[in-house]
């Protein structure tokens, strides 16, 4: 009890601070704009890599269009891209010092795929006190299909992603997805990609 | 001493007498003030002056001493345009003087010798001095080819601050038209249409401004010099078509976005005078601002009087937090304290109305001060600072900043330039600066005085907003009175966003701002 009436005695003070505030100040104040960047139809041209396999690593080029439902939410409709791998020294020295098979490691060839997005985040950012910048972040959720040297398989996708505008039409993206890979014969195993794309907005209304 | 006395009195005698026979003939002009010296050699006129504006007190020998005269080599001109085209202004600089010096008036290189030395003294950030070049050779016109060049440069130089007197009125204003190329003939009718205006003969300004091509701009700032001027005499008895001619002007893209800008400022005040709110807030909303300009205070003040009379109390007040923005901090503005104290009095914030008001006579207490006790007006930081924000004092107070900015960036070249020449240009900035301050004086006097006279009307509007707010303090609530409307607010719009506001201003955010606040009048009233 004797805790409580000390809690009190000392919240209170704060309390009527703020009221004293409210009191002389009364009211709130936003800026409402017109938002400035509004997504419709989004053409994006990417190139990326995948860069979590230790036994090489793939440099990919891809294609997506995404609709735009509203502003916070879309549909990549879909997304198609082709790997090119680049062995590390490690499988270099696996092949040739162990004489492991080349076939044993698996890599990606090409994959399409397609994603929900959800873009909770809207802002803007000052850059060196004399422009602003408008930026969106969303977060993405989809499937994809992997060709892999040894065949096709599954994949659920998940990431986030960032998008500097830079005016109604042009902006850049940067996702980076985890592709959780299902496969019969092993464990899933995770094929991670970080991208960067031109993103053309077609349709947008002002 | 008896003999230092007599020996001064001797080179008194003698030195103008020895100049005198060893000037050239034609070069009896003084080139600080470009009058003719009637065969006096410069020298001597020019070197007593240099020496009480330079030499120190007690040094009087060490001024400017008696220059010999030179026999100009003919290949000085040619060198200097050397050093001109070779991108050395200074050295050119020196040259030229030493040249324009030493000939005749009559010489054929005389005004070109004139137009590059001016040029190399705007290129070396010596404007004015330049400009006074420029003046000259408009003047004497002794060379027609290079009239239009230099008239062409005194123009541009108008862009910037400048001797508006010299140049606008002295020049451009007293030139005769008849030889002028086109558009150099233009500005030349458009200055002296000005010149007319100012003092009161719109007739005479006509008959310049209808010389001028229709679709110039000139002939654009023409109809605005107009339109304002008749404005200014004509206040009581508007023409209703004056204000669609202001929006024609403020849609003429042959004025700058300035001038645009005020033309449509004009349309939305004349509609206000005409309590035709809605048509003032269009207009105020098609005043353009490039991207992540601040813009002008009085225009959100304007803009926020015509939303609080068309009942928008929630929008005003959001532009009146604009006005607290850094920005626009140093702006005197004592009618934002006592709009803001309106929109809290209509939401029945009673206290906080009586705060906002007090806010000007806290704020602008050592004015007030200075009012009351008679002091010298021009002496307060603030009403000095608010009479010298606009108009006529702001031009002048741009000149004279730039003319002491010049006197200082002339010491860089007391080397280079040599005695003589460095004399010349130390007298003439002397004598820039000595007139730029008078005349900014002058002004700020006068628009010292109108700041006043605001403030003394806001604080009367002080005293009776407390006198309102203590009668509804206290005001008994009758039986029977009926709940009083909420204003609503408008909701968000899907294509809005909203960015609350927390202390931090943004440019782009500037004439976006909403308050927020519940009207307390229903409680009040329901008791």
């Amino acid at each position: 009890m004797k805790h409580t009436l000390l809690l009190l005695c000392l919240a209170v003070p704060s309390a009527a601070l703020a009221q004293i505030d409210a009191l002389e100040n009364p009211g709130s104040v936003s800026a409402i704009q017109e938002r400035a960047f509004r997504m419709s139809h989004e053409l994006t041209l990417g190139v990326g890599s995948l860069p979590l396999d230790a036994f090489y690593k793939g440099f990919f080029a891809q294609v997506s269009y995404t609709y735009h439902f509203t502003d916070s939410f879309a549909w990549q409709v879909g997304r198609g891209g082709y790997s090119y791998s680049l062995k590390t020294g490690l499988r270099e020295q696996l092949e040739k010092d162990f004489g492991v098979i080349p076939t044993v490691f698996e890599e990606v060839q090409y994959m399409v795929g397609s994603d929900l997005l959800w873009k909770p985040f809207y802002g803007k950012a000052a850059v060196l006190n004399t422009s602003v910048i408008y930026f969106e972040t969303h977060l993405l959720a989809g499937a994809t299909v992997f060709k892999f040297t040894n065949g096709f398989k599954p994949a659920l996708n998940l990431g986030l992603g960032f998008r500097i505008f830079q005016n109604k039409v042009i902006s850049y993206r940067l996702d980076i997805t985890d592709n959780i890979v299902f496969s019969l014969q092993q464990k899933p195993f995770n094929v991670m990609s970080i991208q960067l794309m031109l993103a053309l907005n077609f349709g947008a209304t002002e | 001493m008896k003999q230092l006395s007599v020996l001064m009195a001797a080179a008194l005698a003698f030195a103008p007498m020895a100049l005198a026979a060893a000037a050239p003939a034609g070069s009896a002009v003084d080139p600080v003030t470009g009058e003719a010296t009637q065969g006096k050699p410069k020298d001597a006129a020019a070197a007593p002056a240099a020496a009480t504006s330079t030499a120190k007190p007690g040094a009087p020998a060490e001024a400017a001493p008696a220059a010999a005269p030179q026999k100009v080599d003919p290949k000085l001109f040619d060198q200097a345009l050397q050093d001109y085209f070779g991108g050395s202004p200074k050295e050119a600089a020196a040259k030229l003087f030493t040249f324009t010096e030493n000939v005749p008036a009559t010489d054929e290189n005389y005004a070109w010798a004139q137009f590059f030395l001016a040029k190399s003294l705007i290129d070396l950030g010596l404007r004015h001095a330049g400009a006074v070049y420029l003046a000259r050779i408009a003047r004497e016109r002794t060379n027609p080819a290079v009239l239009p060049k230099a008239l062409a440069e005194l123009q541009t130089l108008t862009d910037l601050p400048h001797d508006e007197r010299m140049i606008d009125e002295q020049v451009f204003g007293a030139l005769d038209l008849g030889f002028l190329p086109e558009d150099i003939a233009g500005y030349a009718h458009y200055q002296q249409g000005l010149v007319d205006l100012k003092v009161g003969n719109e007739r005479w300004a006509n008959t310049h401004f209808a010389k001028l091509v229709p679709g110039s701009p000139e002939h654009s700032r023409a109809k605005y010099a107009l339109l304002v001027t008749r404005l200014k005499t004509n206040k009581k008895d508007l023409p209703k078509e004056m204000i669609d001619e202001f929006f024609e002007l403020a849609k003429d893209h042959n004025l700058t976005l300035d001038a645009r800008n005020d033309a449509m400022l004009a349309v939305a005040r004349l509609r206000y005078e005409q309590k035709d709110y809605a048509g003032a807030l269009q207009a105020y909303d098609l005043v353009k601002l490039p991207a992540l300009d601040p813009g002008r205070a009085t225009l959100y003040l304007e803009e926020a009087w015509t939303r609080y009379q068309l009942g928008q109390i929630h929008a005003a007040m959001g532009i009146l937090t604009t006005l607290d923005a850094p920005s626009f901090r140093d702006e005197f503005l004592p009618d934002k304290y006592i709009l803001r104290a309106f929109v809290y009095r209509d939401l029945c914030h009673y206290l906080p109305a009586k705060r906002a008001a007090k806010e000007l006579t806290r704020r602008f207490a050592d004015s007030l001060e200075t009012l009351r006790e008679r002091d010298d007006l021009t002496q307060d930081p603030r009403l000095r600072r608010a009479a010298s924000s606009h108009g006529q004092t702001k031009r002048a107070e741009r000149f004279l900043n730039s003319v002491e900015l010049e006197g200082e960036r002339l010491g860089r070249y007391a080397g280079t330039f040599g005695e003589r020449f460095f004399s010349y240009l130390t007298r003439l900035y002397d004598l820039a600066r000595a007139e730029a301050m008078r005349v900014f004086q002058q002004r700020l006097e006068e628009s010292v005085r109108e700041e006043a006279d605001k403030l003394l009307r806001a604080a009367e509007q002080v005293r009776l907003m407390e006198y309102e707010v203590g009668l509804k303090l206290y005001e008994r609530i009758k039986k029977g009175s009926k709940l009083v409307v909420n204003i609503e607010e408008a909701a968000l719009e899907p294509n809005q966003v909203a960015f609350r506001f927390k202390e931090e201003y943004w440019n782009d955010e500037l004439r976006s701002y909403r308050f927020s606040l519940k009207s307390r009048c229903i409680e009040e009233t329901a008791q």
